[in-house]
């Protein structure tokens, strides 16, 4: 009990990683239905058979794939799995600063996930309510979790360790949890504000006098009222970048290591990745162009959408700059982190289209942006998080994720994910735009069916890729035990360089000293970067 | 391959010196090489005592996140109030502006208390901690009979939306307040002997709460009060 109950990093750092991983598997299953459901709405969805087969059904059932996925797996698992792991022992800390606190946010995490997925066997009112307790509740242990990874960088960095010298996932982490701690509040606020409008009848956001006193072109049918989408979307867009900044932290940090050279420029992709949360924090009324704003404010979110580009497009540039004529060494963890990138750039220049109020306006779809948004922020964060894992599972268990399996796996999902979401953004474009005349829009619909039933081919197919992994998963870890070296990558970063799983308690009694930053090489012929802990006069020595 | 390369040579060792605490956390400038005691590799871990200096940052950094609750409840009661006609103002209590006293009197006595403390005077910091600790319960009390005041009135959170927002904006203010007495009554009786934090640091971090926590009721009154 005391080892579920622990307050030790490493522990509760591998409890977000064992919910997401449940949350993640639970949610592939319902994108699997979801499907089912578009490509034949007359039949019933297989699995749900024993509940209800309504609109309201669907909408649930769309709402706990979200809920599960952005929640459970985009947020928790690359900030508060990796992180809890990894942020301490990188930074030469050994523990976090609030490791009571860091319990508590992974418990509230729990009892949200349980929430969110009850909610969705409840007939519809009661279901909100609940969903919307326990949005309150991770958006709280979000918060607490923020709080702490801020102050653990902040104060707990081991001597040497200057903020130019942290690795560039720790930069990550750090500066996601300034973004988390903004935003989560601003959930927690608006949802409480509507679980007391709902429960207790106060009227902040509905009320049938609110939109009396609408001008009546403004309004659309069945939406909330706009106060609270203005809440949700402030959340919402940023909650985008929160998913994605860790991952950037890792898919460069896996790029630098397995590339065999410094990060390309690095103090700039420490600036790039602090202006992805800025921008980020700023373009909330991006997914409010419909509703009654100020004429001149679509235009203002606009731009600043289409600036995210500018640090978007630098920390590729970055990507592509360590790449450059490196050595590099294709281990199945280094695929998923170019995976990431590929997936980012394909899905990244399609949200420069988005971000033109214009033509996310007139020209695209839903499917547009749902193909958008899978490949850029589902998709690609998915990559970065199995990449993080192949690369740090030897550190998390004393074993390593098998190579040949994982490669197998990735090129099948990596196929699998671009014959779903390309064709999703073919569909959005051609087949609901509303550019085109009625008649040829709906020869273009019934055209469409096959693409339909094509994505939702290749959406069994990459589901069904993912046994590749659960197998080479499970088989790693209740197989025989490997001896690993205790830094198989060969990375210059703290956490390698310690003893292998240590305890939580010899940790945090024992401070590395740090001499230099996370990717420094010492000659160019080098093809390992030096430990970020070695003594210079013991480097001579070596040299000697 | 993986792992050809690895260099076995330069595990650590740990090794307990102990290194004196300092504020500012971690990162100084490392010791220079081979300097103490014949050690002459990177191999050195030094035993770290976890820095308080955390504690001061956790407060601010947590006060950060209260407040951007509050902005974005401000942010949505000055769209709501500007968006509709269905807007009743509610006539503040004038309760109010007497538990207003009462709580910047709590928060002179909380730094009256934390100068006694650093000169060291233990029974006059008691004094004045549970002073503050006193009206601090006695502001929350006051707001309590406020609401009963606005009750006995018939405006209720479910009245208006005026309404709504003026529960919302006191009652998440108490709510915050209650932890802040919760913390004054840790500070009382909490047996530092055994404690990681010390009574200075847990006392500090409680005052500055309460400061802030004061001047977010001043803020939270004036929006009530012009925003009507």
């Amino acid at each position: 009990m005391s080892r579920v109950f622990s307050t030790n990093h490493r522990t509760i750092g591998l409890q977000y990683l064992w919910l997401s991983l449940v949350s993640v598997l639970v949610g592939m299953v319902l994108s699997a239905l979801l499907r089912w459901h578009t490509s034949w709405p007359d039949t019933v969805i297989p699995i749900l058979a024993f509940l209800e087969q309504t609109p309201e059904r669907f909408a649930a059932l769309r709402l706990l794939h979200g809920s599960l996925m952005v929640f459970f797996v985009l947020t928790a698992a690359p900030q508060m799995g990796f992180g809890s792991c990894f942020l301490p022992l990188q930074i030469g800390a050994g523990e976090m600063a609030f490791p009571s606190l860091n319990r508590l946010s992974f418990w509230m995490t729990f009892v949200s996930f349980a929430g969110i997925t009850v909610s969705f066997f409840y007939p519809q009112d009661r279901g909100i309510d609940i969903w919307l307790a326990s949005a309150a509740l991770f958006s709280l242990g979000a918060l607490f979790g923020a709080i702490n990874f801020t102050v653990t960088t902040i104060e707990l960095r081991a001597p040497g360790m200057t903020l130019p010298r942290l690795p560039i996932t720790a930069w990550a982490w750090f500066l996601n949890a300034i973004l988390s701690m903004l935003i989560f509040s601003v959930l927690l606020a608006g949802s409480a504000a509507l679980l007391s409008d709902r429960l207790l009848g106060s009227e902040f956001f509905s009320t049938a006098s609110f939109l009396a006193h609408q001008p009546q072109n403004l309004l659309r049918q069945g939406s909330l009222p706009v106060v609270w989408e203005r809440l949700f979307w402030y959340f919402a867009q940023a909650e985008v970048y929160v998913a994605m900044l860790p991952c950037f932290g890792i898919a460069t940090h896996l790029i630098a290591t397995f590339a065999r050279k410094p990060v390309w420029k690095e103090r700039l992709v420490v600036f790039a990745l602090g202006g992805v949360g800025l921008a980020g924090f700023c373009v909330w009324g991006c997914h409010m162009f419909a509703t009654g704003m100020n004429p001149f404010a679509p235009l203002v979110f606009a731009i600043l959408a289409a600036s995210l580009g500018v640090p978007a497009a630098f920390l590729v540039a970055s990507w592509l700059g360590t790449l450059w004529d490196a050595d590099i060494e294709f281990t199945a963890s280094m695929l998923f982190a170019m995976g990431f990138v590929s997936l980012f750039i394909a899905g990244g220049l399609s949200g420069i289209f988005l971000a033109r109020q214009d033509l996310a306006r007139a020209a695209v779809s839903e499917e547009f942006v749902v193909g958008h948004f899978h490949l850029v922020m589902g998709v690609a964060a998915t990559f970065a998080i199995l990449a993080a894992l192949f690369f740090w599972f030897p550190k998390l268990f004393g074993r390593r994720l098998g190579e040949p399996l994982g490669k197998l796996h990735f090129w099948l999902t990596f196929s699998g994910v671009y014959a779903i979401f390309m064709p999703m953004h073919w569909l959005g474009l051609l087949t609901q735009s509303r550019l085109l005349p009625d008649a040829q829009r709906l020869a273009l619909a019934s055209a469409s069916s096959s693409i339909r039933a094509f994505v939702t081919v290749a959406t069994v197919w990459t589901v069904a890729a993912q046994v590749l992994f659960v197998v080479n998963f499970a088989t790693t870890l209740l197989g025989r035990r490997s001896t690993v070296e205790s830094n198989p990558w060969n990375a210059s970063t703290l956490e390698w360089n310690a003893l292998p799983l240590p305890s939580g308690e010899d940790l945090a009694l024992a401070r590395p000293v740090v001499y230099r930053g996370a990717y420094e090489f010492p000659d160019h012929e080098s093809h390992a970067p030096v430990p970020q802990h070695v003594a210079p006069e013991l480097l001579a020595a070596r040299t000697r | 391959m993986p792992g050809t390369t690895s260099k076995p040579d330069i595990d650590l060792i740990i090794e307990p010196v102990r290194e004196p605490i300092r504020r500012g956390g971690g990162p100084t400038a490392p010791p220079p090489g081979g300097d103490d005691s014949g050690s002459n590799d990177g191999k050195r871990r030094h035993r770290g005592q976890p820095s308080p200096n955390r504690y001061y940052t956790g407060i601010a950094v947590g006060i950060v996140s209260i407040l951007m609750f509050f902005m974005a409840l401000a942010s949505a009661f000055l769209v709501r109030r500007g968006s509709s006609a269905d807007w009743v103002a509610v006539r503040i209590p004038s309760l109010l502006w007497i538990n207003t006293v009462v709580l910047l009197t709590s928060s002179g006595t909380i730094e009256l208390a934390r100068k006694r403390l650093a000169a060291r005077d233990l029974p006059g910091f008691k004094r004045y901690w549970n002073i503050s600790a006193v009206l601090g319960v006695g502001f929350l009390a006051g707001q309590v009979m406020a609401w009963r005041q606005l009750e006995s009135q018939g405006i209720y959170l479910a009245s208006n939306p005026a309404s709504s927002f003026f529960y919302i904006f006191t009652g998440a203010h108490a709510i915050h307040l209650l932890g802040g007495v919760g913390a004054m009554l840790y500070v009382v009786f909490r047996n530092f002997e055994i404690a990681k934090v010390s009574r200075n640091v847990a006392a500090e971090v409680t005052a500055y709460y309460w400061h802030f926590l004061d001047a977010l009721w001043i803020f939270l009154l004036l929006l009530l009060y012009v925003g009507r």
